[in-house]
């Protein structure tokens, strides 16, 4: 329905207005902070308008900050969860809509059930695995008796321990566990023709042959959409690393940057060089969407061209 | 005649279904034990309603569904539990199932490329394959920007590229609009002219059946109703079902009683004189039945229900003893304001039907 009303017009624009201040306004506010001296901070308080101090800014972060580390750690974290997703979720997807695997629709289901259940729900848990991958085996052999048992036998009751925590491994593979990804190739999968299976068997492709000849180049788009979506939230996450990673070497950018805060009370922040962190990390995401974000819309919208 | 066409023609091979049943659990038969054999170059349509079977026997002849039990044999070899690629089938799928990221090329080569046939020889039978389908122009475009009619030559040619033993076809042309599944017929009737492959063809429709097929295989619910060419088949149906199935308006059936004399119909006319006794069902073309003329059969009297006008021919609609009879008669034939009909039933013409099983009663008649 389009309208013509004049009043119509004016309030449609009052609300985009209100709208863009509530988005660009904080945004403005931080590039403001980012270019003002700490010591314009102390003096006037809030920076309401720009200054000329963001790469005096922005150089402290790089010399006096453990954030360039940290953005590596950020992009080594953001990088393997996106590949690891996106591996995963295609191998799963292929796995449930090729194959007729009786229990299908249940694996199904319960990959859709991880998107109900992210990694902040299921933190504590989730860290005392981390803490011990081993500790849900321990469990099963101590409820099972098992390990009676055992230690009648040997002595000794069994114990394993290995932790994955302040490792990149177990920053990363907490964060795999998510069904979006199998959700997304596998509605992808269902638009293709349900015969192209079928017309690769008769000119003599196997199912691997079938997965990289012609279900991997046509999920091209699909691909770059869930690397972009799972690239940015890798890099946003903010919980899981908070509690998995304890040394500075190990955070990643955004625990650094809240870390900037100073611990004591009264102390005012150095306001003007988190913000100049603040740009500085939001920098990459923001490249990655500008490079990929033709694929994200193909991706997304599910249609083969 | 170039080397595509000989190399395919000397590859083909008869196919043999043996006991073939298959199932998918104890209550869903989809086809009882079957047997047939199609013979080697031959132009086989398989036809019935849909959900009668044809798709999944095609599919098991195939290798793309499991046999429950019996054999199949391409030439002399069993193939029941091989991969379709070591059976020598090639297939032309509804929705063409090209690749769509594929150029014409590469989706003709593909299943060259995958039995690892050299460069070369790949390029110089595609070259043959796309020159015979008209589709030499288009080898490096994609599917999508090509017409219907062009998708489906190339998924044709993608089946003969490989030169098969035995080329299937599952409903083919059920995608296309009139004209171009009207052009298409001919082009494949004329393909198999040429190439001379064991061709086996699904389909619904009793006007591609009877226009490609060497012989016609009827389906319904898993059993064989006929295996004839499509002449007998017209002319000689061995049940109501293919009676019914047949024909545009299909063959009428009437009940009919017989007191060992005549068969009568349900309002007491007699139609045919015959020495049974029983209940039966008789049926009549449309066409073979004469309005007001006189012939070897008897006449009776039927009330008129309605006339379509269809250019070519009338057909009329009237009221037989409580069945519905189609009469068809030549263009515009004078019977404008007449609600009772003479009609003839030449006795040559006439088949007659036992009422419980369906089949066909040969000889009932006398020579047919």
């Amino acid at each position: 329905m389009i309208e013509n009303a004049r009043s119509l017009n004016i309030a449609a624009s009052v609300i985009l207005l209100a709208g863009m201040l509530y988005i660009l306004g904080p945004l403005y506010l931080t590039l403001a902070t980012a270019s003002q001296s700490y010591e314009f901070l102390l003096r006037n308080g809030l920076a309401w308008y720009p200054g000329d101090q963001f790469f005096n800014n922005a150089a402290r972060i790089f010399t006096e900050t453990r954030i360039p580390i940290q953005m590596l750690n950020s992009l080594a974290v953001a990088f393997s969860l996106a590949i690891a997703t996106c591996i995963l979720s295609f191998l799963s997807a292929y796995a449930i809509v090729y194959f007729r695997i009786r229990w299908a629709g249940v694996a199904f289901a319960l990959i859709l059930a991880t998107i109900m259940l992210p990694v902040d729900i299921r933190v504590i848990t989730t860290y005392q695995v981390a803490s011990n991958v081993f500790s849900p085996v321990n469990a099963l052999l101590d409820v099972t008796g098992l390990n009676g048992l055992i230690a009648k036998a040997f002595g000794a009751p069994v114990q394993l321990e290995l932790s994955v925590l302040n490792t990149h491994f177990g920053l990363i593979a907490p964060l795999v566990a998510h069904g979006t990804g199998t959700f997304l190739f596998r509605q992808f999968f269902l638009t293709l023709p349900k015969d192209l299976f079928k017309a690769a068997r008769m000119d003599g492709a196997g199912p691997v042959r079938f997965m990289f000849d012609i279900l991997l180049p046509l999920s091209r788009t699909s691909f770059a959409a869930l690397f972009v979506l799972t690239f940015l939230s890798g890099w946003i996450q903010y919980l899981w690393p908070l509690v998995a990673s304890s040394t500075p070497d190990m955070q990643t950018a955004v625990v650094g940057l809240a870390r900037l805060l100073p611990d004591s009370d009264g102390e005012v922040p150095d306001f003007p060089m988190i913000m100049a962190g603040a740009v500085i990390v939001s920098l990459v995401p923001l490249l990655m969407i500008a490079l990929l974000q033709r694929y994200l819309v193909q991706g997304l919208v599910l249609s083969e061209k | 005649m170039n080397a595509i066409d000989t190399a395919i023609r000397a590859a083909a091979a008869s196919i043999t279904v043996k006991d073939l049943t298959k199932a998918y659990d104890p209550q869903t038969v989809v086809i009882p034990p079957m047997d047939v054999e199609l013979k080697a170059g031959e132009f086989t349509v398989v036809l019935g309603p849909s959900g009668c079977g044809k798709s999944t026997l095609l599919q098991m002849i195939a290798g793309l569904e499991r046999v429950s039990s019996g054999k199949i044999l391409i030439g002399t070899r069993e193939v029941q539990d091989l991969e379709p690629k070591h059976r020598g089938c090639a297939m032309v799928f509804q929705n063409y199932a090209l690749y769509p990221h594929m150029t014409v090329f590469e989706n003709m080569a593909y299943s060259l490329k995958v039995s690892g046939t050299p460069k070369a020889e790949r390029a110089e039978r595609v070259a043959a394959v796309a020159k015979m389908l008209g589709l030499a122009d288009y080898l490096h475009r994609k599917p999508g920007q090509l017409s219907g009619g062009q998708r489906q030559r190339v998924a044709i040619g993608r089946a003969i590229v490989r030169e098969p033993a035995v080329l299937l076809f599952d409903e083919p042309l059920s995608n296309l609009d009139a004209q171009l599944r009207h052009d298409m017929r001919v082009e494949l009737a004329d393909l198999h002219r040429r190439i001379g492959a064991t061709t086996v063809f699904v389909t619904h429709d009793q006007v591609e059946a009877m226009t490609l097929a060497d012989r016609i295989l009827i389906l319904n619910k898993g059993r064989i109703e006929q295996f004839d060419t499509p002449k007998a088949i017209y002319h000689n149906p061995a049940s109501v079902f293919v009676a019914k199935f047949i024909g545009a308006p299909p063959m009428n059936i009437l009940p009919v009683t017989g007191d060992g004399a005549a068969l009568r119909l349900a309002d007491g006319q007699v139609v045919a004189n015959a020495s049974l006794t029983g209940t039966y069902q008789l049926g009549i073309r449309p066409e073979d039945i004469v309005l007001d003329g006189k012939t070897e059969g008897h006449a009776v009297k039927a009330a008129l229900r309605f006339r379509e006008d269809l250019g070519s021919h009338s057909v009329l609609a009237a009221d037989l003893g409580g069945s519905t009879v189609r009469i068809a008669t030549p263009f515009g034939a004078d019977i404008a304001d007449r609600l009772e009909l003479d009609l003839n039933f030449p006795t040559s013409r006439l088949h007659l039907f036992d009422a419980a099983t369906g089949r066909a009663i040969p000889g009932a008649f006398g020579a047919q």
